[in-house]
């Protein structure tokens, strides 16, 4: 294991966490993430100068690796979905499906779209999202564009009537 | 002038400071562009607020609590922590290949990782077809039809033996004499059995074999369709572990990997897959792991990095694999369709020692 990992894991540890949870929404399950991703970037031998952007990008492939198999996560939200509500039920209930949708989403989308789209939103600048997925910092702004458009579409496109 | 693109409209709304004052000048006094631009800061408005979520504050008590439960771990997977040279590759190689509960516990993760990290840093973002987090042990056979995972093995670290026989239903093998240098208490971990349902598609098997530049042999007779299904482990292992945290000795024990059909011989199927052109070695050295009875013991060993021989574990055939620089060896052997295993930091004498001395435990 590399010898900077603890000190690595304690610097970016809550912003590993944040990119997850964009995708995932949900905390608990980011964690599930930010643990994999660090297990990973401990037997890597990624340059200290790049360990931010890895664990980023790492961060969003693996949480969106996690809404492959999210069928059961589904099923857990189905089961948990209760009945009759109160307003504050209902609530969360309107949130749950917005965020169902929004993965359905982030899961149609191209790979490298989305990855793109999650780290812009986490906070990374251009050149960071530019080094983090070899593109070049022009065209960064082209490949978040288009997600967003995308996702407004695949969002508009999946609203309940 | 030409309008800047979609792409420059974009980060005119992030980072103003990063477009080039021709553009920007241009954006101000086009109203084609500036309409372009509301539309993107809709969008980028849109998405950020599907894309917020409120996960609270991270402090300082949460970090240590995920540090306590990443280093708790780190122990699991050996394979990350060389401690010489040559451990590494050879601990999660022949190990992953053998066994099932041990490499769950030794290797495979690591081995599922290190595939997914090739992955991703050759920026190949194609979906990945089951998540390798879940592919532990079982052969990815993805190319070749449906890979559907029932069950995945969760390894853990547990409190000590009786756990780790609750958790497995195995009988925890007992060291009578460790060997020199290897001391202290060893910690427990156990892994649940994996399963994985796997449908051959003659579709799928042909576009592999047509990628590899090979036309496809014919499958044999009631192979499209047919479900095999696929299981390893439970298993546990004790690992003592060397000061600096690395692991000195590691005895486990797996149910065998086993794979059961609903219509040809999974033999049959096998010695076809392996036969087909294309089939990345990995993936063939999970397969031939795998068989009716549970009761072959296939090794793959890496002629170039081991050496391996035969030896008798108190009746039972076993393999012996050791490191062509001697830092590594490791025992195999399969009784009452359970694989054994003794491997660590010591020679091939010491493995042996530990592995004809085993209490068959309770």
């Amino acid at each position: 294991m590399r010898a900077d990992l603890e000190e690595v894991f304690r610097t970016a540890y809550p912003r590993v966490v944040a990119v997850a949870a964009r995708v995932l929404g949900d905390r608990h399950e980011a964690e599930d993430v930010a643990q994999e991703v660090f297990l990973t970037f401990g037997r890597s031998a990624v340059p200290a100068g790049e360990a931010i952007g890895w664990l980023c990008v790492a961060a969003a492939h693996t949480a969106l690796n996690h809404l492959r198999s999210g069928r059961r996560r589904a099923r857990r939200e189905e089961d948990v979905r209760p009945e009759t509500v109160s307003p504050d039920v209902a609530d969360a209930v309107v949130t749950n499906d917005e965020r169902r949708r929004v993965r359905q989403a982030l899961r149609r989308l191209p790979r490298k779209q989305a990855v793109a789209l999650v780290l812009r939103h986490s906070g990374l600048s251009y050149a960071e999202v530019a080094a983090a997925l070899d593109l070049s910092p022009g065209s960064v702004g082209t490949t978040v564009r288009r997600a967003e458009s995308a996702l407004r579409k695949e969002l508009n496109h999946a609203s309940p009537e | 002038m030409r309008h800047p693109s979609d792409g420059t409209l974009r980060r005119l709304l992030d980072e103003p400071d990063g477009v080039a004052d021709t553009d920007r000048d241009h954006v101000a006094a086009c109203p084609a562009c500036r309409s372009a631009m509301a539309g993107a800061e809709r969008d980028a408005a849109s998405a950020a607020a599907s894309l917020s979520f409120e996960i609270g504050k991270v402090d300082d008590a949460d970090v240590e609590a995920a540090w306590h439960r990443l280093s708790a771990a780190v122990p699991a997977s050996p394979a990350g922590q060389p401690i010489r040279s040559g451990f590494r590759t050879t601990i999660s190689r022949p190990l992953v290949a053998a066994l099932a509960a041990v490499t769950l516990l030794a290797g495979a993760t690591a081995a599922a990782a290190t595939d997914w990290f090739q992955v991703f840093r050759a920026d190949k973002v194609a979906p990945i077809t089951v998540d390798p987090a879940e592919l532990v042990q079982l052969p990815d056979l993805s190319a070749y039809g449906t890979v559907v995972i029932e069950q995945a093995p969760r390894v853990r670290q547990v409190t000590g033996a009786a756990a780790a026989k609750q958790v497995t239903g195995l009988a925890v093998p007992e060291v009578a004499a460790l060997p020199h240098g290897v001391t202290g208490d060893p910690a427990y971990y156990a892994g649940d059995q994996a399963v994985a349902v796997f449908t051959f598609s003659t579709a799928k098997a042909r576009q592999t074999a047509q990628a590899a530049g090979k036309p496809l042999p014919p499958p044999p007779a009631g192979l499209e369709g047919t479900k095999f299904r696929l299981t390893a482990g439970p298993g546990l292992a004790q690992v003592w572990r060397e000061a600096r945290g690395a692991p000195a000795m590691l005895v486990g024990r797996a149910a065998a990997p086993k794979a059961y059909s609903s219509g040809i011989p999974f033999e049959t199927a096998r010695d076809y897959l392996l036969a087909l052109p294309g089939i990345p070695e990995a993936v063939a050295g999970q397969l031939r792991r795998f068989s009716a009875d549970g009761t072959t013991l296939p090794l793959i060993v890496r002629s170039a990095e081991q050496t391996s021989s035969t030896a008798d574990v108190n009746g039972a055939p076993a393999l012996v694999l050791s490191s062509r620089d001697g830092a590594f060896s490791g025992v195999f052997w399969v009784r009452d369709g359970l694989i054994n295993a003794v491997a660590g930091s010591l020679g091939t004498d010491e493995v042996l020692d530990v592995a004809r001395t085993l209490g068959q435990g309770r």
